[in-house]
């Protein structure tokens, strides 16, 4: 007994030992480039509670950045050095990772979730290193400091689906009644911070704003004290799950159809459907901030041919097209600074300066929105499409809608 | 303690010393060497070290209140919060100096932990663990919630410890900073095992119906374990606030509380040595995935199934713990205590 | 008045799903004093085992749950065999953490096998919701409550008149007395992991099939702790009793506190009651209190 433990134990000790040495021995090789590589800084949550999304989102990240350094030789004669780490959907990983990204002297770096980013955000804007979050909520970008928003954040999830409401659904007279139901994430908070902000200017009155928790089983309850404010809309700012719960629990109540439900683009996937059922969802609206697979655009069939080559799973999933996107971004970034500062001056500073903030009407192969900085808006791109659930298919009904930007201050 | 042979007592200054005799001096002041020089080439393990020494400190405050006294705590991530907080908001909103924001998340830990441990006189084992359970979701909730204080979802912004004029902003001066408290929380955790208060602690743990026959109160003794380990816990958790810069409920999950159980467990049960074994091995298991292992394996073009690195690493912490329970409850400690007493008896090994 | 009638109803259905779940509990603990802290994760794994089986391997519903009874059965066995049972005599520290640590390893587990965050089951019951006055309430929960009330009945009968649950009950009493009389022990805490697991199995596919396979199934377990702490440990009527109170108040909660105090309350009320119980009446309404002796 006494040998054995010491057996398994010394050999459990052991692994764990080699594989550290492992890992340390050959992350660091690197070859020799005619020219400085540029080196930018890239974390996913491959690993952890949201690898579903995260994995195939760091492999879009590295392919695309593969793409640009096979196909296009980097930018000017210059490889694109990609330092990724997995941050396991965990908030002190991150903050190990993000100053790991400014002691190796990265240029910039992008980061897949709003709540990894809102764990790296504190050093990055402390050393003035500039980043970008795929998803993105209202405290990442507002006040604007370093860190950017790639896509339409939860609050202009809300604003273009508010806008579209009331330009194209409400018929009504007077102002339409709207409710909230929110994760109580900043996914919810987002979306409640504009409602708040903006709901009054667009002529929308707000008459409840409920919270759910991601482990939800039964909104029965939350619903029964909306029904008495007789609503007209509601919209839902949650990931699947708890959305299907909401909206189920809502035509139990026989309170949809009846109403109109609006989805933020958290929640809006083909999961939602799967879980709630496609009878029970049908006609349910949402937003979306990036075409489909198979869509017609540029930069469709590079993406397709590396994502088939490479990552034939992540094949069909949308967060493969956001990522591949957010690389795509970060490059163009890079190659702007070069332009205009030379690829012997970069520096954060200079990247964020001479990069991003001459980023104009960059349009991302068509993936999604085009990319514009403006000054006071680290929104990068700033546009959605409404889509509707029809016959289980999630369908889009309008083309790039402008998300308003709202001022939270 | 245990001494090479010829070593004898004469004093009792010297049965009492922590390092009694050479060898232990000289290895101590090689280790402070290496520790002292360690930002000079330690590079990114460094912010790593930091966070393993934070984890040190709250888990030596774990481990005063479930190691020695036996009350199971399943919420210590939840007292961390508190201890982020509090300092957070006294730095930030109220522009108080680091070292009392430091102090004050201690105390203010101490006396939440004291609240919950409060069921701790009427019942123990499973209960204590639910009520425990019960003080992580309460806190997390009140901290998401109480927005207009916490920042709620939106988290905070903490400033960088300042001592005095000094301000600590490189992961290498506050590396000085957490080593500092962390010797000194292992410190006082190696002598309030070997005070009044410690034996109490211990003969809780045994047999708390003996111990209050033998006139020990059960009252003031279970409390005062829940305040210093819980104050322990809001020391972490200040500085890994003025660490990490910023902080949201996000930072302090119940997986984080059973982690610690783990450590703890892996480490070694109520012995000193054991919090910083059990620490360090789960801190570098971790991070050493997190920096190395994973990048390795995704630039290797291994096409691992999807859930393979997510589900392999709480599978193999899972594991860990169940073995050691089995196999060697008495943690890593107990290992280095068997290979002390083998290189001092070498080449007569029984 | 409509909105207490659905407040109230909603609770009670929500609540016997609880109960379902804590009765697995309540089994465990009654025959070998082993707090199982792993049950949302068992209910979790059960699950998306059941998926695999309707889904994944695409088998008829009634031969897919007859698969997912006999794998409930035999990890029942595989957990008391390998992992309590080397720490049988060890102290209750050990007992509990160790099923903390099997809750670590069944989470990377179904990870590891099943990567996707979520699924949905087959339905299983009709989606029209079943109408008592003003109020609805959806046949999945009511299907839910009639089964656990089924499964309590059994249990209890079994506890009271099956020669193997009275000499569960016994063993719970005192296990050296029951050695000495000829029972196995070893056999007897095996029976009751697979009883549990089977009930774990059984709570899963009913939750997964309402609201969908989500990591929020753990949650439930945790809402299993606190039905369990109001009732009493070793009470099966406890759990049954007390998993419609703690339903009521997280509905009546949602309904009438949010607005006093803030959103969510509702996932904290159960928290707030076990820390109540706790202080008022530690063995819970329907507990056996036990006179310690050095």
């Amino acid at each position: 007994m006494r040998k054995k433990t010491i057996r398994v134990l010394s050999g459990l000790m052991c692994l764990v030992l080699v594989a550290t040495l492992l890992g340390a021995c050959t992350s660091t090789t690197e070859e020799p480039e005619a020219k400085a590589p540029l080196k930018i800084g890239m974390s996913t949550p491959s690993t952890g509670v949201a690898a579903e999304k995260g994995a195939p989102m760091g492999h879009a990240n590295l392919d695309c950045i593969k793409y640009v350094n096979e196909e296009l030789g980097g930018i000017d004669g210059h490889k694109i050095e990609v330092l990724w780490l997995d941050n396991g959907y965990d908030a002190s990983k991150s903050v190990t990772i993000i100053k790991r990204f400014v002691n190796e002297d990265c240029l910039l770096f992008t980061a897949a979730s709003s709540g990894q980013m809102t764990a790296m955000m504190g050093i990055a804007n402390e050393n003035e290193l500039s980043g970008f979050a795929a998803f993105s909520s209202p405290n990442l970008t507002q006040p604007p400091q370093h860190i950017y928003g790639q896509t339409p954040d939860y609050g202009d999830d809300w604003a273009a689906f508010a806008k579209y409401y009331m330009d194209n659904i409400w018929k009504g007279s007077g102002k339409p009644k709207m409710a909230l139901h929110l994760l109580d994430n900043s996914t919810g908070a987002g979306a409640k911070m504009a409602a708040e902000a903006g709901a009054e200017e667009l002529g929308i009155e707000l008459v409840a704003i409920k919270e759910h928790s991601a482990t939800t089983t039964s909104e029965i309850a939350s619903l029964t004290t909306l029904l008495k404010e007789e609503i007209d809309v509601l919209y839902i700012s949650s990931t699947p799950a708890p959305t299907a719960i909401v909206i189920k629990s809502a035509v139990e109540l026989g309170m949809y159809p009846g109403i109109t439900i609006g989805c933020g683009h958290a929640g809006f996937t083909k999961a939602l459907v799967d879980l709630a059922g496609a009878d029970i969802v049908d006609g349910v609206y949402g937003v979306y901030p990036t075409v489909g697979w198979e869509d017609d655009v540029p930069a469709m069939a590079k993406m397709t041919e590396y994502c088939q080559e490479y990552h034939p799973g992540d094949y069909g999933n949308m967060d493969y097209i956001i990522s591949w996107a957010q690389s795509l971004i970060a490059v163009e970034i890079l190659r702007l600074a070069v332009e205009n500062a030379g690829a012997d001056n970069l520096t954060p500073q200079v990247v964020e300066e001479q990069g991003l903030k001459k980023l104009k009407n960059f349009d991302v192969g068509g993936l999604h929105g085009p990319v514009t900085y403006v000054p006071g808006d680290n929104r990068l791109s700033k546009s959605v499409r409404v889509f509707q659930i029809q016959d289980g298919v999630l369908e889009p009904i309008t083309g790039w809608v402008e998300a308003p930007f709202i001022n939270y201050e | 303690m245990d001494l090479p042979a010829g070593t004898r007592n004469y004093t009792y200054a010297q049965d009492m010393a922590i390092f009694r005799t050479k060898t232990h001096w000289t290895l101590l002041i090689g280790l402070l060497v290496v520790l002292c020089t360690a930002p000079l080439w330690w590079g990114n393990w460094l912010s790593v070290a930091n966070l393993i020494g934070i984890t040190i400190i709250a888990a030596t405050g774990l481990n005063i209140l479930t190691g020695y006294c036996g009350q199971l705590s399943i919420g210590h991530a939840g007292f961390i919060a508190v201890g982020a907080y509090t300092s957070a908001i006294l730095t930030e909103r109220f522009g108080l100096p680091f070292p009392v924001g430091l102090i004050s998340a201690g105390v203010v830990a101490g006396l939440v932990g004291m609240f919950f441990g409060m069921p701790s006189l009427r019942v123990k084992g499973f209960y204590l663990a639910i009520a425990t359970i019960a003080a992580q979701f309460i806190i997390v909730w009140v901290i998401k919630q109480w927005t207009d204080v916490t920042g709620g979802h939106m988290g905070m912004s903490v400033s960088a410890p300042a001592l005095g004029g000094l301000v600590l902003k490189s992961d290498s001066s506050q590396f000085y900073l957490i080593g500092g408290i962390a010797v000194l929380s292992i410190f006082f955790a190696k002598n309030l095992a070997r005070t009044r208060v410690g034996r109490a602690f211990v003969a809780i743990r045994d047999n708390d119906l003996a111990a209050e026959v033998m006139g020990i109160s059960l009252f003031r003794y279970k409390l005062i374990a829940f305040f210093i380990g819980c104050f322990f816990a809001g020391i972490a958790g200040s500085l890994f606030a003025h660490w990490a810069r910023f902080i949201s409920d996000e930072f302090f999950p119940l997986t984080d509380s059973i982690l610690y159980i783990g450590m703890i467990i892996i480490g070694g049960l109520g012995t000193t040595t054991g919090p910083i074994f059990g620490a360090i091995f789960i801190g570098l298991i971790k991070h050493s995935l997190t920096h190395y292992l994973v990048p390795t394996l995704e630039s290797s073009a291994i096409a691992l199934p999807a859930g393979f690195a997510s589900g392999l690493a709480p599978m193999v912490f899972g594991l860990i713990i169940i073995l050691f329970l089995i196999l060697e409850p008495r943690g890593l400690a107990h290992r280095w205590q068997l290979f002390k007493a083998a290189y001092r008896l070498w080449p007569f090994s029984y | 008045m409509a909105e207490l009638l659905q407040f109230t109803i909603t609770g009670l259905t929500v609540g016997m799903v609880y109960a379902l779940i804590a009765l697995g509990f309540v089994l465990v603990w009654k025959s070998s004093g082993v707090a199982n802290l792993a049950l949302g994760q068992l209910v979790l794994l059960f699950s998306w085992f059941t998926y695999g089986m309707l889904v994944q391997a695409g088998l008829p519903i009634w031969v897919g749950f007859i698969a997912v009874i006999i794998f409930a059965v035999l990890l029942g066995w595989i957990i008391e065999r390998f992992i309590l049972r080397p720490l049988i005599a060890q102290p209750i520290l050990s007992l509990i953490t160790i099923t903390l640590g099997l809750a670590y390893f069944i989470e990377g587990l179904v990870v590891f096998v099943w990567p996707a965050s979520v699924a949905a089951l087959p339905r299983l019951f009709p989606v029209e919701p079943f109408h008592i006055g003003p109020a609805v309430v959806s046949q999945q929960y009511l299907w839910a409550a009639i089964i656990s009330l089924a499964l309590f009945g059994l249990l209890s009968l079994f506890f009271r008149y099956h020669k193997m649950g009275i000499a569960m009950r016994a063993t719970a009493d005192d296990q050296r007395a029951v050695q000495a009389c000829g029972i196995p022990v070893t056999r007897i805490f095996s029976r009751s992991w697979m009883f549990a697991c089977v009930l774990a199995a059984v709570g899963g596919v009913l939750m997964s099939s309402i609201g969908g396979i989500t990591f929020g199934l753990v949650g439930t377990g945790l809402k299993a702790f606190s039905v369990v702490i109001l009732g009493g440990l070793d009470s099966f009527l406890g759990a049954m009793i007390a998993g419609p109170i703690i339903g009521l108040a997280e509905n009546l909660g949602e309904g009438y506190l949010t607005p006093l105090t803030w959103p969510g309350v509702r996932d904290v009320i159960p928290f707030i009651i076990i820390i109540i119980v706790m202080f008022v009446k530690p063995y819970g309404l329907f507990g056996e209190e036990r006179i310690e002796r050095i």
